[in-house]
């Protein structure tokens, strides 16, 4: 169908959509032409992606000259190729209703894991040995040493892509990775270069979060992407999560062994190449006097984008004399390492801000601040200059000295914090210095500043307030749809009491409660009893699971579910996990049902999704909260009330629900799916928690299903598989949750419209 | 069915049944019982109908021994010799114990389906008296291309008994009691042996190695109890028993599987992430090391406990699904769960190359991405059914005759093309008969008409009494299996289709000669009219005359 979005003419490829879809391209077009940024919450399976691509697809169409690329960032990458593939949906569309053969380049990248053909390379199984290998193939100075000796392997795809790939750009089309494959395969070129070099004049381009917020990898494949870009973060609702974790370094005594190890590789190189090859280190030093001036001027004439690694400052000037000579640096890099060590052999717990540590080391090894700040960009060039092959193997004294230039460019916004043993095990000594980052706007803020539109998206982000403080950013739009149904196809009920009476709450004091663990298992054994197919539990914690999973097992009360259903359990180890996965999924597949034992916050609460009969129960036991005690989490409540004024506990609370709804969530997908959602708790009751969840969720807890007994719950949960057992056609939705385009331009129609979304 | 010279083996006095004394007797074949003073057995079962045999536990007061037949019913027998009750009991429970197996062998799955065909089709048990038992056909022959037949045609027919899966609670269905001195009593029954055997492969196997040289029955299961096997939250370091190594099998097991990995790349967790954070990065690293030097004795345990119910799980799943495949309902389950490892091994093999992958992967993305209630549908239009009483169409009374259903589409457009039909009807009055002639036409064309002499069927039922119809009705169909097995051979093109319509002829001359003249003489004898067989005679000329043909062709081409 073909819409009409405020005078923007938009290719929907359906026959029909819901009403919040076109609720959601209205604010994102008045986005986009605020050019600011926007928030927007809609509910998983309402079709927020396809609405996305069509309204800004439309857009680029429309005005080529004001947007001329859109980047669309996800989290996993099934979701990635699931959005590929919606594209192409989308463009087949626009090609069969205009009659026009497509002209967008759309593409999604990864890793060269997931990209590389090379038939030995990419049979490695782990990411970081196929970057390795790749590394040791193709890297410049290999390819140079092989014009003298042609004995040295060579990846002949790369050779290929390198000799000619260049020259005639990647033809208009959608690919998706495994197009990109076989397009390599059929021209004898590396996918993953070919994709590197291509999202440059890519319409449209698919990858996921760390290739724009890391910066280590985003100064190697985004910083040239264009200004005039559309960005959109999907499923956005952990994104301060990944901007800390890239910006936060751990160092333990393992990493500075290994770092010795590598220093000591670079001295006896260094040896070498003094004897054979003077001329390249006094090539360097020149260099090095020179400065980064390049990438200065890129910077300044707005070509790339900023990397939060490589402050505006430090291009200005050239590298300190101290560490410009690679005999000296190597020395730098040692006093360095023995201070590191000695501040490892701490007996108790010590934590500081990065000035504090900066004015420590030069009081205790005379190290100043200017060379550390200059780390970072000395080991890169020195480690090019050497012609290092693996670059894998240096990863411990990269990781020091990306620390190094971190803690000396950033005063505020990080901790250091030297813990000597694990608060579990005290007699062990295992110290860890953690350098953590405590403000995840530091490493967005590039993005925000860079591009002219950032959407930042989710099935979750209530509340969404606070999104903007901690991402410090201003968005134009900040909105939140609620999903139309024609039935109601989700059945949010808070358990508070068991039959007992006894209160469930898996809050630290009554963890241990045989009560309640009692009841847990009561809850989940009536349940396994009356719904279909697949039922997925959640916990707080993977500990939490596995004491409860024992007490069960003690109990009897696991044997008698598996009367009714399978038990599969998640486990710590991933590949063990997928297993488990693939077998509940079988069992409910073939009718037998299935129970998965699973972890908020775990690798399955955040990638799987559970529709249809994969997920018609989902329970959450307990409230997720983040495990508390950590001293990292102490720091950066404690930044978050000092710079932004949010309290610890709104935080906490906030974290706690949105890991909650994600988990609920995943049982949803679409309005023709229908999933109990069982909060597990009665502290959800307290409107301060009820509050934060997604209002798609909220306005579907009445008052009356807020402290229920287990009885009670079965005796709802019942009644609302009954109902939704019963046959739900098209015909039931259109008019109400489905609109047809007479429908959609009616006058009445586009007054309800414009009450779903709910501006903050 | 007694024979006169039966061995009788066992004989057992005071055994009850239905509260009446007598006596029980294991012979060659069967066990019987017959009451006290009479002598006829009351009850007699042949080995091989026997499914298995229960006793009661050791502590009861009634001893007692059950039969449970392959119909489901079964027989109690209660040993009341108050001084040797237990020791009788055993004595019939070992010698059953010997003679079962050998009698279970014999009643495969294909006797029992070829008995379950006779005894369902009566026409079919007709037409095997006729031909097989007296020989005119042998009955390998017969079944050849009858169980083909159904077989190809039906399968469900076939298989309609869906082999049934295992509970995933079997192992908490041996609920322990306590036998009130100080020691536990585990209740086993066949299911739940046959169910751990089918779950556990592992202690299958120990059970073939150990029992009976090694350990008697009953000790075998005490041991498995007792272990840290069954009681899986221990954690199996150094222990001594048996079943140390089936758990470090069922180790292995688990292993592969997961090295296996999985199909469905959306589950696949390791493959989700795009870009993990390069070690030392990060926030949340210091997890919890997972290495077991670390790991608290509780903590192993209850990893150990997780451990094993996703193993369990998934064996009861795998020991489920495979049933299905027809391939192993006649394998013992041993055999079958070789067939699965090593299935899945190859399976794991052929997964690291790409060309496995696409197909799942692109069917699930497909089916992520599909929003059906969005597209409009395409089906065929149907008519919607306009009840008044909705429960009186759902509760009446079905029509049980097969039918032949039609799309309501196809309905439509018949009416339609009926309607338009009709519409343009236009009588052609010039070309229509004459009343006299349409008349005369009718006449000779009913029953009794000129054109209808051969088709007196009221004649023949008046005429002819009822035995000699069902006389000749069986004669008639086992002719035609005989012919149809003669006219398949045709074009005969292999040696072994030319052997085999010599031994059709010959033995269609057998039967005309031993069941065709028989018969026609006695309705000679009745002093009917011959005329009867005169259709099947044509009908075995017909095949002579086919025979003799290709006879002579095929001489004149060797000659």
């Amino acid at each position: 169908m073909k819409i009409n979005i405020e005078g923007l003419l938009v290719y929907f490829p359906y026959d029909y959509i819901y009403p919040e879809q076109y609720s959601y391209m209205l604010e994102l077009k008045r986005t986009l032409d605020a050019k600011g940024h926007g928030v927007l919450e809609m509910p998983s399976g309402t079709g927020k992606t396809i609405s996305l691509l069509s309204l800004i697809v439309a857009y680029q169409k429309a005005f080529p000259l004001e947007v001329t690329k859109l980047i669309y960032c996800s989290r996993t990458v099934p979701e990635i190729e699931k959005v590929v593939e919606e594209l192409r949906k989308l463009m087949e569309f626009y090609s069969k209703e205009t009659g026009e053969s497509n002209n967008f380049l759309a593409l999604a990248l990864s890793s060269r894991k997931n990209l590389c053909i090379h038939p030995e390379v990419s049979a490695l199984r782990f990411g970081k040995e196929v970057d390795g290998k790749c590394h040791s193939l193709t890297a410049s100075y290999i390819r140079a040493q092989r014009h003298s000796n042609a004995d040295l392997p060579a990846c002949s795809f790369y050779e290929e892509f390198d000799a000619v790939g260049r020259q005639v750009p990647l033809p208009a089309g959608v690919y998706n990775l495994d197009d990109l494959k076989d397009f390599g395969r059929r021209k004898g070129w590396c996918p993953y270069y070919l994709a590197r070099y291509s999202i440059l004049h890519a319409n449209i381009v698919v990858y996921s979060y760390h290739y724009l917020l890391d910066p280590k990898i985003a100064d190697l494949v985004s910083k040239e992407l264009s200004k005039k870009s559309i960005v959109v973060f999907d499923e956005a609702h952990n994104i301060d999560n990944v901007c800390i974790d890239s910006m936060s370094v751990n160092i333990t005594r393992r990493t500075l062994d290994n770092c010795h190890k590598n220093v000591d590789t670079l001295q006896n190189t260094i040896q070498k190449i003094k004897e054979t090859d003077t001329a390249k280190l006094k090539e360097e030093y020149r260099r090095l006097v020179e400065g980064l001036k390049e990438a200065n001027v890129a910077r300044e004439t707005d070509v790339y984008l900023a990397n939060p690694v490589l402050p505006d400052e430090i291009l200005r000037e050239a590298v300190p004399g101290t560490i410009r000579t690679a005999e000296h640096f190597v020395g730098f890099l040692r006093r360095f390492l023995e201070y590191l060590k000695s501040r490892l052999r701490v007996q108790h717990v010590v934590q500081e801000s990065a000035p504090q540590f900066l004015k420590d080391i030069f009081d205790k090894v005379c190290i100043d601040r200017k060379p550390l700040r200059f780390c970072a960009e000395r080991l890169q060039s020195l480690l090019r200059t050497l012609e290092i092959a693996d670059i894998a193997d240096f990863s411990a004294v990269t990781l020091i000295s990306n620390f190094a230039t971190l803690v000396s460019t950033y005063s505020q916004g990080f901790t250091i914090i030297i813990e000597p043993f694990e608060d579990r095990t005290p007699t062990i000594a295992n110290p860890v210095l953690h350098f953590s980052c405590m403000d995840p706007s530091i490493a967005i803020k590039p993005v925000f500043q860079r591009f002219q539109s950032v959407i930042i998206t989710s099935g979750t982000l209530s509340p969404l307030d606070i999104y903007p403080r901690i991402l410090d950013f201003r968005p134009v739009t900040v909105a939140s749809f609620t999903m139309t149904l024609a039935r109601t196809c989700l059945c949010p009920l808070i358990v508070g009491r068991g039959n007992d009476q006894v209160a469930l709450s898996s809050k630290f004091e009554t963890r241990e409660d045989f009560a309640v663990i009692r009841n847990y298992g009561n809850l989940l054994l009536e349940m396994s009893a009356i719904v279909p197919d697949g039922i997925v539990a959640f916990f707080t914690s993977y500990v939490y699971m596995e004491n409860i999973v024992a007490a069960w097992y003690e109990q009897g009360i696991l044997e008698n579910i598996q009367r009714n259903k399978l038990i599969f359990i998640e486990t710590q180890d991933a590949a063990e996990t997928s297993m488990a996965l693939e077998k509940y999924q079988e069992a409910c597949e073939n009718g037998r049902g299935a129970i998965l034992l699973s972890v908020a916050r775990g690798k399955v609460s955040e990638g799987i999704d559970f529709v249809h009969h994969f997920g018609r129960a989902v329970i959450m036991f307990g409230v997720p909260y983040v495990y508390t005690q950590s001293r990292i989490l102490k720091a950066r409540l404690e930044y978050l009330r000092d710079q932004f004024q949010i309290r610890e506990n709104d935080f906490l609370t906030f974290d706690a629900m949105r890991h909650a709804a994600q988990c609920v969530g995943r049982a949803i997908r679409g309005k023709t799916d229908y999933g109990l959602m069982i909060f597990a708790d009665k502290r959800y009751a307290r409107a301060d928690k009820r509050g934060k969840l997604p209002r798609w969720i909220q306005e579907h807890i009445s008052d009356g299903s807020l402290n229920l007994t287990v009885d009670e719950t079965v005796h709802l949960s019942k009644h609302f598989l009954r109902q939704m057992a019963q046959p739900f056609r098209q015909e039931d939705q259109l008019g109400l949750s489905l609109l047809t385009l007479e429908q959609l331009q009616s006058e009445e129609m586009l007054q309800k419209i414009a009450q779903i979304a709910h501006q903050t | 069915m007694a024979s006169l010279s039966e061995e009788v083996l066992l004989v057992l006095k005071k055994v009850r049944q239905r509260k009446q004394d007598g006596t029980l007797y294991l012979m060659a074949e069967r066990i019987a019982w017959g009451p006290e003073g009479k002598d006829r057995f009351t009850v007699s079962h042949l080995y091989a109908d026997i499914r298995c045999q229960k006793i009661s536990p050791d502590g009861k007061a009634k001893v007692q021994l059950q039969l449970v037949l392959h119909t489901g019913e079964s027989t109690t027998f209660h040993f009341s010799n108050e001084s040797s009750a237990i020791k009788d009991r055993d004595a019939a429970k070992e010698l059953l114990q010997q003679l079962l197996p050998k009698f279970k062998k014999k009643a495969n799955k294909e006797l029992e389906e070829k008995n379950r065909m006779l005894q369902e089709d009566p026409v079919l048990f007709q037409l095997y008296k006729d031909l097989v038992v007296s020989q005119v056909i042998s009955a390998e022959e017969f079944w050849a291309n009858k169980l083909g037949g159904v077989n190809n045609t039906d399968p469900a027919l076939f298989n309609n008994k869906q082999e049934v899966g295992i509970s995933g609670a079997f192992l908490a269905d041996i609920r322990p009691q306590t036998d009130g001195c100080n020691g536990l009593r585990y209740n086993l029954t066949a299911d739940i042996i046959e169910s751990v055997f089918r779950t556990y492969p592992a202690v299958k196997e120990k059970y073939s190695e150990n029992v009976p040289h090694n350990l008697t029955e009953k000790e075998f299961w005490t041991c498995f109890f007792q272990s840290h096997y069954f009681h899986r939250d221990r954690i199996n370091t150094g222990t001594q028993d048996i079943f140390s190594e089936c758990a470090k099998q069922d180790e292995k097991g688990l292993k592969s599987m997961v090295i296996q990995g999985v199909k469905n790349p959306f589950v696949d967790l390791l493959t989700l992430d795009d870009k993990t954070l390069d070690e030392g990065y990060g926030v949340s690293t210091t997890l919890p090391s997972t290495s077991n030097a670390n790991r608290t004795v509780k903590e192993s345990s209850n990893y150990a406990i997780i451990k094993r119910f996703n193993h369990h799980s998934a064996m009861v799943l795998a020991a489920g699904s495979h049933f299905w495949t027809p391939l192993c309902i006649t394998l013992p389950a041993q055999f079958f769960f070789y067939i699965f490892f090593e299935t899945s091994s190859t399976d794991g093999n052929s997964r690291d190359s790409d060309f496995f992958q696409p197909p799942v992967k692109k069917v699930k993305l497909q089916e992520a991405i599909e929003y059906d209630d969005l597209q409009r549908v395409n089906r065929p239009k149907t008519v919607p059914l306009n009840l008044k009483k909705s429960d009186r169409y759902a509760h009446g009374p079905v029509p049980l005759q097969s039918q032949q259903y039609t799309t309501s589409q196809e309905i439509i457009n018949s009416v339609n093309y009926i309607r338009h039909e009709m519409a343009n009807y236009k009588p052609n009055l010039t070309q229509v008969l004459s009343s006299t002639v349409a008349s005369s036409a009718i006449a000779a064309l009913s029953p009794g008409g000129v054109l209808m002499q051969t088709g007196a069927q009221q004649a023949i039922n008046q005429m002819i009494p009822t035995e000699v119809q069902g006389e000749l009705k069986h004669l008639y169909v086992a002719a035609g299996e005989l012919l149809r097995h003669f006219w398949s051979c045709f074009p005969v093109n292999t040696p072994f289709l030319e052997e085999k319509v010599m031994k059709m002829k010959s033995n269609l001359e057998r039967f005309q000669m031993t069941k065709l003249r028989p018969f026609q003489e006695k309705i000679q004898r009745q002093y009917l009219s011959t005329n009867l067989t005169g259709h099947l005679e044509e009908m075995f000329q017909t095949a002579y005359n086919k025979f003799h043909a290709w006879q002579t062709r095929r001489m004149m081409r060797k000659t």
